[in-house]
């Protein structure tokens, strides 16, 4: 019988996990292995401590508590820049559960707004205080047995911030793949890119060639030719369900393409 | 947003000007339950001590069992009851055969062999979902694989693994004679000869999966009456009530199904698995038991629309009028029959599609392969060879050099024409229909097409069965001796013209119709017999004489004493007029107008 347990504060949560535990932020991960018969747990555990759903500044770094929700995250004034990916997620049945935490964890085809946050560099922190960044947590994201509480990032610089969720089925389709960019420019030259994809790999996956193609490079067609011709540097998609290795290699730099010269999908 | 578009200027003589119902605002009679969210699915209805049953289903597309060990699964925490295939007193079944169609093909468990990845071999009932699960992982299974098949011309061929052991040559078996379907009409070959030019084409369509929103299942609840309830999902209560009591032998009376209008269908809830393996659980544990298949379940094993592959090959003369036009159709039936042996039957008398072609020919296959059982979903065995004879048409028109749209007209049927499967095509409206498309999509047609209309033109020559060669190639068994062609006539063999006008060597006007109120709009045979014989004409009168339009006799009226003694539903007179007269009402020729 799976038993659940729902503490108050985070350090308690994290205290009492052990290795038949699984933690639930928003349960759309956990529920729904719980409904199919995953028996890699016996017990739930929860936290109620209203600080992981908060969002503040500090420092001129935006910190969001990692149970916030997508919808909560949507309709926040000051993560406007986050309202695409966090509305790409789910429908509003999920998004209403679904929390930025649990998406740090969840595998494609899920994960998209994990890849936001890869695209702004952002860093987490666990409820033992310990920091990584989100590279080091993608990379570990399997074995890591820790309670997320909080995630940090700067903002972006206004119109510099994109984000394209690619799905067979509109509107609402599943994503086949998707891709975020952070943009700095200076003097209408693009500065410091970052450019993650999910659904490239077994995680949310910076294309590190796209980045140093852009860089010194105007947003223009032949501004970012290299980095379309290098968007596939260190990716790996696999075939499944959704489509093959091959379909999104080759549709990635096209919608690289689409949203590095489409400012309609700017912030 | 779309709106509906009565367009009154044809056929105004059939119908008073006034639609009662289409285009009408009307409320469903369950539609506020629906909206306030109180119409109960299935899983819906709660119950003390309810039982939850899991399968055992095949990893592998087609292999043997060697050995089930479940004697851990029994041990388990929560387990109830292990029910295998001796549990089912009657562990074979066709679902058509509640009409006598088919033979017993398909167990409830699977006891020997498996044909499909996701075949039930046993089932546990636990007292929790969970416990049933971990007992399922439990259960040790020994198989020993076999070479599967899961291409329908690669089943036919003489050395395919056997499928289905019912039916040995991987077809369904049609009139204890033919490996497939056979539908001929006039003489091909000869139209083929005579033809211009020859188009070919073939078209592939994949299972579609019907996605239900409420999987599959069936809540089973004993009563105090040694009856049992059954809350189910199932989209066609009786059948699924009748082939549960069939399965379970057991009196239909013991029965008492309560079904449901949420959760969806779209065909793929007929199959009736579920209701008679919960009511199995709750027969044998004594309590109630859920068998509830989850999304992956529905998406593996849940019977969807099946694959179908069509060869059709057309004759076109110089003029661009098809004289000939032959089909090979393979619906992929998966591993057992269920409904595609009919969608078959169905397909065939579709066939040629709407146009009037003197000389057609079709063998369709019903064929078993390694996949998940195929069943019903939307016009199915129509929407298949449809959307294959359109592509065919299009591909006529390019190659004959005409607007596709002129093609279609110039080769549509009309009112009066006899069709392949004998009976006069009548209400037809596809040349209406290709005139108001070109409208709308403002695709200029010739002139000569738009002074076209369904009700001139049709009959007369083209109203007669004409003479017609038949063979005897694809005798069941045939094509595991040798590797047999499955075109029409490709086989050789001998073959015989039956003359025209005839089927079977008997004079024939048309195939009689089975009620008097489906005669439509001609008649079903002509009144005129013929003074030789007795016997109606061998060559007879069929539709209206030239330039006349069809004669529409008034449907013969029931007397009083044939009227059933069942009280009428209310009329509503505030919304219904009566019509003028009574004629078919079939016909309808509308445009959607974009908003």
């Amino acid at each position: 019988m799976i038993k659940v347990d729902t503490y108050r504060a985070v350090a308690e949560a994290e205290a009492s996990m052990d290795g038949q535990s699984r933690y639930m932020g928003g349960g759309t991960l956990v529920m729904r292995d719980l409904n199919y018969g995953s028996y890699g747990f016996e017990r739930l555990v929860r936290c109620t401590d209203p600080r992981l759903n908060s969002v503040r500044r500090d420092r001129g770094r935006i910190v969001i508590g990692a149970g916030l929700t997508m919808a909560e995250c949507a309709e926040n004034r000051d993560l406007a820049f986050l309202a695409a990916p966090a509305m790409g997620v789910g429908g509003p049945a999920v998004r209403n559960m679904a929390t930025v935490g649990g998406n740090l964890f969840a595998p494609p085809p899920f994960g998209d707004f994990a890849t936001a946050m890869l695209a702004l560099d952002a860093r987490v922190r666990t409820a033992g205080g310990e920091e990584l960044g989100i590279e080091a947590l993608l990379a570990s994201r399997r074995t890591f047995r820790r309670i997320v509480t909080e995630i940090e990032f700067l903002p972006p610089p206004r119109g510099g911030f994109r984000f394209r969720k690619v799905s067979r089925v509109k509107p609402k389709g599943v994503s086949v793949l998707s891709i975020c960019a952070l943009l700095p420019q200076s003097g209408g030259r693009i500065r410091g890119a970052r450019i993650a994809f999910n659904g490239m790999g077994a995680t949310p996956l910076r294309a590190t060639g796209s980045e140093a193609a852009l860089e010194g490079r105007p947003l223009d067609r032949n501004g970012i030719a290299p980095a379309l011709d290098a968007a596939l540097q260190g990716l790996s998609p696999a075939d499944d369900e959704l489509a093959t290795s091959w379909y999104r290699r080759t549709v990635a730099p096209v919608y690289l393409r689409r949203m590095l010269l489409e400012r309609s999908h700017a912030y | 947003m779309t709106s509906f578009e009565f367009r009154r200027e044809f056929f105004a003589d059939e119908r008073q000007g006034q639609l009662n119902e289409i285009g009408k605002p009307t409320i469903r009679q369950d539609i506020l339950g629906h909206v306030t969210g109180r119409s109960p699915y299935y899983d819906d209805h709660l119950f003390d001590g309810l039982l939850h049953m899991r399968c055992v289903r095949s990893p592998h597309h087609h292999a043997r069992i060697v050995s089930v060990d479940f004697s851990e699964a029994a041990r388990m925490e929560g387990v109830r009851r292990v029910v295998g295939p001796d549990d089912v007193p009657k562990n074979l079944n066709t679902l058509l055969s509640l009409i006598g169609f088919g033979k017993e093909d398909e167990p409830l468990l699977t006891p020997s062999k498996v044909a499909y990845r996701g075949e039930p071999i046993l089932a546990i009932v636990a007292e929790s979902e969970r416990q049933a699960r971990a007992a399922v992982q439990a259960v040790r299974v020994e198989w020993e694989e076999l070479p599967h098949v899961l291409d329908v011309e690669e089943a036919l061929k003489p050395n395919a693994p056997v499928v289905n052991a019912t039916y040995p040559g991987n077809t369904f078996e049609y009139y204890d004679k033919y490996d497939h379907q056979k539908l001929r009409f006039g003489d091909v070959e000869q139209g083929f000869a005579k033809a211009d030019q020859i188009v070919e084409g073939s078209y592939r369509m994949s299972p579609i999966e019907q996605a239900p929103m409420e999987t599959c299942g069936a809540i089973a609840v004993p009563e105090t009456n040694d009856r049992i309830a059954c809350y189910t999902s199932t989209q066609a209560l009786f059948f699924s009530l009748a082939t549960t009591a069939k399965l379970l032998d057991m009196s239909s009376a013991r029965l008492h199904f309560v079904g449901g209008t949420v959760g969806g269908g779209f065909g793929g809830k007929v199959d009736s698995i579920v209701e008679p393996m919960s009511v199995l659980g709750a027969l044998l544990t004594g309590a109630p038991v859920k068998f509830m298949w989850d999304r992956e379940e529905e998406m593996q094993v849940g019977a969807p629309r099946g694959a179908e592959l069509w060869k059709i090959k057309d004759g076109i003369d110089s003029r661009g009028r098809i004289v000939a036009r032959s089909f090979t159709g393979y619906f992929d039936s998966g591993a057992y029959t269920r409904l595609s042996s009919y969608a078959v039957v169905k397909a065939t008398g579709h066939l040629p599609g709407p146009y009037s072609i003197p000389n057609v020919a079709s063998n369709v296959f019903c064929v078993f392969t390694n996949r998940t059982p195929a069943t019903a979903m939307r016009g199915f065995g129509i929407t298949g060879v449809d959307f294959a004879i359109e592509c065919q048409m299009d591909r006529g028109a390019r190659a004959t050099n005409m607007n596709p749209i002129d093609f279609r007209i110039l080769n549509a049927y009309r009112d009066g024409d006899m069709k392949a499967h004998r009976r006069l095509a009548k209400n037809t409206a596809l040349i209406e229909c290709c005139q108001v498309v070109a409208d709308k999509a403002r695709w200029i047609i010739g002139s000569q097409s738009r002074t076209q209309s369904s009700l001139r033109g049709g009959g007369g020559e083209k109203a007669h069965v004409p003479a017609t060669v038949i063979d005897e190639e694809g005798r069941i068994g045939d094509r595991r001796r040798s590797d047999v062609p499955t075109a029409p006539h490709s086989a050789g063999g001998r073959k015989r013209r039956l003359p025209e006008g005839s089927l079977r060597g008997e004079d024939v006007v048309a195939a009689p119709p089975q009620n008097p109120d489906m005669l439509g709009d001609a008649p079903a045979s002509d009144p005129a017999a013929s003074p030789e014989n007795g016997r109606t004409l061998a060559r007879p009168r069929f539709g209206p004489p030239a330039e006349v339009q069809v004669d529409r006799p008034r449907p013969r009226r029931p007397q009083a004493r044939e009227r059933p003694a069942i009280p009428a539903a209310p009329a509503r007179p505030s919304t219904r007029r009566p019509l003028r007269r009574r004629t078919s009402v079939s016909r309808h020729v509308s445009g959607f107008r974009r908003r």
